[in-house]
């Protein structure tokens, strides 16, 4: 086990190396965000100029509206409709039902973004806000049916035996002892379908359609325009929030031990 | 067997449910699953080989005829190609840092490396490809930092070319190769590496004939995970390879977006999506070949 040459320096300065070029082009754009004059030029002093130009800036409240409503609509649906699914199909162990969910996150996303646009301009429904939720609430099953089915399993039938044993009815049994034991399954989901919402691009690129542009869309178009360092502090902001999510992501994952 | 008053039937040990709320618990999911999954999947290979004369299908071949010609194929290949070469350059750059992860490093830094690990999967890939923008163009910080110690004199081409498409490809998809590898590795027990060293094995011996194979299942994960998204990219060489190079998720989304062609494009997409499939159906037989070795 101890080989001196390899794992003293290689493969530490091979971590280390890995770890720089996934963060070094971030860390440079987090800190051009707080530069006070526009790219080309190297960093003068701090400022926020870029951040009071992004937060008066009334398109992105738009967008960042529209992002938000598909998100949140999403992750309603998508635990709303999964949930249901999975209690009940467990007991009539229907297996492949639940296995089909697997085949969500399996087709490449360009993929199911083609079809679903190939179905909507084909039955010609208007290219929406809507229509966006649709392509999420699909990827967000695909995240919750699996989740929530693993949780299940976990959960003693005796326990559901006495409660139904001593007269509750099925939908409390659901909701008074069923439904508490999944809460950490529900969050864990929840986050993951929120954040994959908000930071999806390819579904909503194609099935978005000109009026309804989300957060991703809008970044995308600026992006094709150039540089701009109100992109930057948009950016910045956006990777903290995802990151404070993967935070507790992490930490009730740690916590109730999901996956 | 006992009816009870909710129609709960209780048989031994297994609890079965039967009441009227179950059919509308269990429809909106399938009917989600079948409306906006199977039916447009369905509808895009319909679309490849029938068109609609008002309400008449015609079936016809010509669209594939179409598809098949050697500027729609020789897209295909360097697609295969990017998707092979990132795919196989994450894993000789991300096999070194899931080995340390799983066998050297300890208690809070292992959980902190992991988090920015994961960290990539969850934040918008658009910023990630935004962040080279600073590093790769003309007056960008990589040109500079090579200037400022000797090695050029004038700026680098760095952006708007094969270079650029590549690298930014590497990055954004190098965590799916990383993870799956250290999640296998991480389950190897390292008595086994001491076992291989005790009984005479050389350090690249043990790598090769002991750790190698047992993690030949997360190199397939992860091969496949960075194989199928850079072969249906279209982000990256639109953003960062100055629009002249295509690749096959370029393609779909010119025929969709652009040329508004659904039978075209739907063709062209079922004949990526056979190339794909019999390509992965390659790599597992390539990889379980090498475990029976």
């Amino acid at each position: 086990m101890k080989n001196k040459g390899l794992s003293a320096y290689i493969l530490p300065c091979a971590t280390g190396a890995l770890y720089c070029f996934l963060y070094i082009p971030i860390c440079i754009l987090i800190i051009f965000s707080f530069n006070s004059v526009a790219f080309p030029s190297k960093w003068v002093s701090f400022s926020l100029r870029w951040y009071e130009a992004l937060v008066q800036d009334p398109e992105i409240w738009f967008v960042t509206f529209n992002s938000l409503i598909i998100a949140l609509s999403s992750v309603f649906l998508s635990l709303v409709i999964g949930v249901c699914f999975v209690f009940y199909a467990s007991f009539k162990r229907w297996r492949y039902a639940i296995s089909t969910f697997y085949a969500n996150l399996m087709i490449p996303e360009i993929i199911l973004a083609v079809s679903l646009l190939g179905l909507f301009s084909f039955f010609s429904v208007p290219l929406s806000i809507t229509t966006v939720i649709m392509g999420h609430t699909v990827l967000g099953l695909g995240y919750v049916v699996p989740i929530v089915y693993t949780r299940l399993q976990e959960l003693d039938k005796s326990i559901l035996e006495a409660s139904l044993d001593l007269g509750a009815s099925i939908h409390q049994t659901f909701f008074f002892i069923v439904l508490p034991f999944l809460m950490p399954a529900l969050v864990v989901s929840g986050l993951l379908v929120f954040i994959i919402s908000l930071d999806d691009f390819l579904i909503a690129f194609f099935c978005a359609g000109p009026s309804a542009q989300t957060l991703s869309i809008y970044v995308f178009s600026m992006m094709r325009i150039g540089i701009n360092p109100t992109l930057n502090a948009l950016s910045t902001i956006m990777l903290v929030f995802s990151s404070a999510i993967v935070f507790v992501f992490t930490l009730l994952r740690s916590r109730i031990r999901i996956f | 067997m006992a009816k009870g008053k909710h129609g709960i039937v209780t048989k031994m040990n297994k609890i079965r449910i039967d009441d009227e709320w179950s059919f509308f618990a269990l429809v909106p999911a399938l009917l989600w699953q079948i409306l906006f999954l199977v039916v447009p999947v369905g509808l895009i290979i319909l679309l490849s080989c029938v068109y609609f004369v008002g309400y008449t299908p015609v079936v016809t071949g010509s669209f594939f005829a179409h598809v098949f010609k050697l500027a729609y194929i020789r897209i295909i290949i360097f697609s295969l190609f990017m998707g092979l070469f990132t795919a196989s350059l994450s894993l000789f750059i991300g096999y070194p840092t899931a080995y340390f992860l799983a066998f050297y490093v300890k208690d809070w830094l292992k959980n902190v490396l992991l988090f920015l690990l994961i960290l990539p999967f969850w934040t918008n890939f658009l910023i990630h490809v935004y962040a080279w923008f600073f590093m790769l163009k003309r007056d960008g910080l990589l040109n500079d930092f090579l200037f400022s110690l000797g090695f050029i004199k004038e700026p680098l081409h760095l952006f708007n070319n094969l270079f650029a498409v590549s690298l930014v490809m590497l990055y954004c998809y190098i965590p799916f190769m990383v993870l799956p590898l250290y999640t296998v590795l991480e389950k190897i027990d390292p008595s086994l590496l001491e076992a291989s060293q005790d009984l005479g094995a050389s350090s690249s011996q043990t790598f090769f004939k002991v750790v190698f194979p047992l993690s030949i299942a997360g190199v397939l994960t992860g091969f496949i995970l960075v194989f199928v998204p850079s072969f249906g990219e279209f982000v990256i060489p639109l953003l960062v390879g100055g629009e002249k190079y295509a690749l096959v998720g370029s393609v779909i989304q010119y025929l969709f977006l652009s040329a508004r062609d659904m039978n075209l494009g739907a063709a062209f997409t079922c004949l990526s999506s056979i190339i794909l499939l019999l390509s992965i159906a390659c790599i597992y037989i390539l990889f379980n070949k090498k475990i029976i070795k």
